[in-house]
């Protein structure tokens, strides 16, 4: 599915997506679906790595670590520095640069390596 | 315990490589890559390789990956992707880690193609959200269709960062800057020049002091370095910026050469510890090889020349081609190899400070090293720029291509044979100064380096043509007014499209020809809206 | 172990660095300072300043941080990074779950 559906009319409002790109055009990608990020419901295509549909939709800060409580987000993105890691379905160190979006997944952000207390 | 003929570790270009030429001999080759896309680090690279013809010059990284990969699988290879090797033990006993299981399988013979990882640099800041590795933009781009920040900062001009920053324009960014902590700039002159046009400044002997942002980065400070690579007090720069690329650097990632036991080394010139081989890429260890990045870095040119001559060599030893079919089979890729390790960015010369002249005795431009363009006085001088006197009779191939890198795409390009290498690719191309250019604007396109222009001073009275290659989206109209940049990327003035061709066999790259004032004939090499 | 590693701790008291609060090991949030004060406690390689901060011990298992470390280390001791002893990669390359390696062997 292309990137010029009626349906994805919500997604372009989104400014991060390339949309047709010089070289390799218009990006393949699965369906538009809903997943939970912490308390919010959100939008991604599926089979996308998680990270991208959360940077897609602005959001920049993954975990917060366990000594300092700072923030990380994505780093290599390619699952070899693991600062991307959050709490999916309730599991949680998943790297989100290489794990792939499903419908109704349930992404939260990682304090540590538990969710908000 | 299952015994394979030749496993191969990874499936980047090496791997594919590898695993072809093996299989072509009647191998049956078994590939495992972590990821879950094969390619390697080619299907990220949206740029045409140099090289000659031999060396997949002109094409596009992604296809060249595409192309490996239809090529491997027509011969029976099984690529499995997912499947992480975990470790390498004695008599080549292999660990795979696949759906959540450990297979144990041995091999007669192990390819190592693992590749390389990024390089960082530490400074303030650089944990927060927003400071990416180069190769983390190119994902998001290329392979996802994200932009990885608005308002980028590139640190880093290898290879790498230069090539990159280029991407992060097509795909609609800004790139605010790159930095240098070294005096040069460490990548091919000509990935610099088509940035610098664009207007992209850069900043050698410059560094990042720090980056600062509550929760993500929402700018940073550079600071210039003496030559004891101090921060020069006073010479701080604030830039805004929302995203920091890191592109410092590859470091080969050896670690399943180390564990299987094979002799290793630290060469800095290779990119850090790899296992020491002979000239067939095999280890200390009978029946273990190492090809591409992993065994040093490289071009991905390279890498598949590497696994082509680690493919032949294991399907010599397990009897599948005979002696002569093998000797005949090296010398034909060890001198492909050879002539793609020559020139200015060879293990050799690369990083030398002491080279002023190409190997033709042209100046090497200073101006170049150190801002990313070459001047107009320079320019003029190069073998590829033809004289006034030629310029004043009609429409030219202007090549701006100053530095010696083994690529002859050009040559074959012209159908007119204007434009000559010869036979060591790293040769400046020279322009006939008896040039019957028709203006078809092929050269144009096939230049891998954007270093070729169609000039011609004879469009009209007071007006100059400028043809250049234009790889951006909006794609300019005929009739469209804007300006003219230089090589600096310094606004000229008013120009306006004439003509815009687009052809399948220029495969991506526009031709875009504006109208300038006739003075500006041998500055305007850019247009933008 | 190869050679026999000299453990002379100097008198002089240990010398903060401007730069010694950035973070060298991202996962397990060591700074350059705590490495350089490492060597100065005695710690020569990077097996030894490994077991004593866990630097490279934390989720990606040094893949980002053990260039750094070592050449930090180096520094410190005004030797050549390429001199330091870097303790040989064991398997697993990656992280392995428990549950991975506790059903290796059972179907088979």
């Amino acid at each position: 599915m292309y990137l010029e559906n009626d349906l994805d009319l919500k997604c372009k409002e989104e400014k991060m997506r390339i949309y047709k790109h010089p070289i390799l055009g218009t990006f393949q990608k699965g369906k538009l679906v809903k997943f939970q990020f912490d308390d919010k419901i959100l939008e991604g295509y599926e089979d996308e790595p998680i990270a991208v549909a959360l940077k897609a939709n602005g959001i920049m800060t993954h975990r917060y670590t366990i000594k300092r409580k700072e923030p990380r987000g994505i780093f290599c993105a390619i699952g070899r520095c693991t600062d991307c890691v959050m709490i999916v379905d309730g599991k949680p160190n998943v790297r989100t640069c290489v794990t792939l979006l499903k419908e109704g997944m349930k992404i939260q952000t990682q304090y540590g390596v538990t969710k908000k207390e | 315990m299952k015994r394979y003929e030749l496993i191969v570790i990874g499936a980047g270009p090496a791997g594919l490589s590898a695993a072809i030429e093996a299989a072509s001999n009647g191998m049956d080759v078994i590939v495992f890559d972590e990821n879950s896309k094969p390619g390697g680090q080619l299907l990220k690279q949206i740029h045409k390789f140099f090289g000659s013809k031999a060396h997949k010059a002109k094409e596009r990284g992604f296809k060249i990956g595409e192309e490996l990969l239809k090529e491997a699988r027509e011969l029976g290879v099984e690529v499995v992707l997912n499947a992480v090797v975990i470790g390498i033990f004695q008599n080549k006993e292999v660990n795979v880690m696949l759906d959540g299981q450990i297979k144990h399988i041995k091999a007669n013979n192990i390819i190592i193609a693992t590749g390389a990882s990024e390089n960082v640099v530490p400074f303030p800041g650089w944990t927060m959200p927003g400071v990416i590795g180069a190769g983390a933009a190119q994902t998001m781009m290329n392979i996802h269709g994200l932009k990885p920040g608005n308002k980028i900062l590139m640190v880093g001009s290898g290879n790498v960062g230069l090539v990159v920053a280029y991407q992060l324009i097509q795909a609609g960014c800004m790139v605010k800057a790159i930095i240098d902590a070294a005096p040069r700039i460490g990548g091919y002159g000509v990935h610099a020049t088509k940035v610098a046009r664009m207007g992209v400044p850069f900043y050698l002997s410059h560094t990042i002091k720090v980056a600062y942002g509550s929760e993500a980065v929402e700018g940073a400070t550079i600071v210039q370095v003496d030559r004891n690579w101090k921060a020069i007090e006073g010479s701080e720069k604030k830039l805004d910026v929302d995203t920091i690329c890191i592109a410092v650097g590859l470091s080969p990632m050896s670690q399943l050469a180390s564990m299987a036991g094979c002799d290793m080394e630290n060469n800095p010139q290779k990119g850090g510890t790899v296992p020491i081989c002979n000239q067939y890429n095999e280890t200390s260890i009978s029946g273990i090889y190492a090809a591409g990045d992993v065994s040093a870095i490289e071009e991905a040119s390279s890498a598949m020349i590497e696994g082509r001559i680690s493919g032949t060599a294991v399907s010599y030893n397990q009897k599948y081609i005979g002696k002569s079919e093998f000797v005949n089979r090296f010398k034909e890729y060890s001198e492909s190899l050879s002539q793609l390790r020559q020139g200015m960015f060879s293990h050799e010369n690369k990083g030398r400070i002491d080279l002023t002249k190409t190997e033709e005795g042209y100046d090497i431009s200073q101006n170049l090293l150190q801002n990313g363009y070459l001047s107009e006085k320079e320019v003029i001088k190069y073998p590829g720029v033809v004289s006034e006197k030629v310029r004043k009779r009609g429409i030219v191939p202007i090549i701006e291509c100053t530095q010696n890198i083994p690529c002859d795409p050009c040559q074959t390009a012209c159908s007119m044979g204007c434009i000559k290498i010869g036979n060591t690719i790293t040769n400046l191309p020279v322009v006939d100064e008896n040039s019957n250019c028709i203006g078809c604007g092929m050269c144009v396109a096939s230049c891998s380096g954007q270093a070729i222009f169609l000039v011609d001073e004879n469009y009209a009275p007071g007006f100059a043509a400028i043809s250049m290659p234009y790889e951006l989206y909006p794609l300019p109209q005929k009739g469209d007014k804007g300006v003219a940049l230089d090589r600096a990327g310094k606004v000229l003035g008013e120009a306006q499209v004439i003509e815009v061709k687009t052809i399948k066999a220029m495969d991506g790259t526009n031709v875009l020809t504006i109208k300038v004032p006739l003075e500006w004939s041998m500055k305007a090499r850019f247009f933008k809206y | 172990m190869s050679k026999t590693i000299e453990r002379v701790l100097l008198d002089e008291e240990f010398i903060s660095e401007t730069d010694d609060s950035v973070i060298i090991c991202r996962c397990e949030e060591i700074t350059k300072g705590e490495i350089r004060k490492a060597v100065y406690d005695g710690m020569r390689n990077m097996n030894e300043v490994k077991r004593y901060l866990r630097v490279g011990m934390g989720l990606c298992q040094g893949q980002t941080c053990t260039k750094l470390v070592k050449s930090i280390i180096a520094k410190e001791l005004g030797i050549n990074p390429g001199e330091i002893e870097v303790p040989i990669p064991r398997s697993p390359t990656r992280p392995v779950s428990m549950q991975t390696y506790a059903n290796d062997g059972i179907n088979k």
